[in-house]
């Protein structure tokens, strides 16, 4: 019986942002300095920059709530033609806040008026890349991001820039 | 914070533009609402168009920022349409629903001669 060994994961880079409104951008930056580098299709760049996007402001704004000086670890990981970049703050697990939106967003209601027209954050991480998982250890919460480098054969609207 | 979304506004027969121009961000809130009402107030507006041919970026705080244009212009009896967003905004645009409420055009050119007719 023939065994094929996985790729393992090589950390391409890490680094951190303080807790400050706007610096979603610094990891956007160097994100994409990263993967494009290990080789990512622009139309999966772009997806892969609005999910990173979306996660660091929640680490900034929910996680860490906005204090600059607890910092939003990014870490990118490559294993064969996957790119995983994780994102950590120091919020623990999420508590129940009141005003959170805890239904899926839909437009038709929020046009409406019976929900707010925010709360479109998670579904846009959901929606671009290929996998998403949260895990939590202790006070640390961390989103992980997964991104094939290039589209599954077959996959429509994928390359698209 | 400052914003980094700018707005120009132009009024054409029924119709007025707004051109926005960087980021469309949770700072945009102002920008944004201040160019809507220049663009309806004092004329016959029935369609506003939103080009972001010069928009570099739009999180899900601006898209909430577009939904609440778009909420405010359906109230009002107005069709909102876009013109000039990159394929990876049409998708985000598509899968928010919000190209269900507003229709798309590549460019600010067609849009304007759709909405005008071919002598504009």
């Amino acid at each position: 019986m023939t065994s094929i060994a996985q790729p393992a994961p090589r950390r391409l880079d890490a680094f951190a942002v303080a807790s400050e409104p706007g610096n979603e951008r610094l990891a956007i930056s160097r994100v994409a300095e990263t993967a494009s580098s290990a080789g990512i299709s622009a139309g999966r760049l772009e997806r892969l920059k609005t999910a990173v996007a979306e996660a660091t402001m929640n680490a900034i704004e929910h996680g860490n709530k906005n204090q600059a000086e607890i910092p939003v670890d990014v870490e990118i990981i490559q294993t064969g033609d996957e790119i995983t970049v994780a994102i950590s703050d120091q919020g623990g697990a999420p508590t129940q806040d009141p005003a959170a939106d805890t239904e899926e967003p839909d437009l038709v209601k929020k046009l409406a008026g019976a929900q707010r027209p925010r709360g479109w954050g998670l579904f846009l991480i959901r929606n671009m890349v290929d996998a998403m998982e949260v895990t939590i250890d202790g006070q640390r919460h961390t989103v992980w991001l997964t991104m094939r480098t290039s589209a599954p054969e077959g996959a429509e609207h994928d390359e698209q820039v | 914070m400052t914003s980094r979304c700018d707005a120009t506004t132009r009024t054409m027969p029924g119709a007025a533009v707004i051109e926005l121009t960087g980021e469309v961000d949770g700072t945009a809130a102002d920008v944004l609402t201040a160019a809507y009402q220049a663009a309806v107030t004092g004329t016959d507006v029935g369609v506003v168009v939103l080009d972001f041919a010069s928009v570099v970026y739009i999180n899900s705080t601006g898209i909430a920022l577009i939904v609440s244009i778009l909420a405010r212009a359906r109230a009002e009896r107005r069709k909102v349409v876009a013109s000039g967003l990159s394929a990876h905004y049409r998708e985000i645009f598509d899968i928010t629903r919000l190209s269900d409420f507003i229709e798309l055009f590549p460019d600010l050119d067609h849009a304007v001669s759709q909405l005008t007719g071919p002598a504009a």
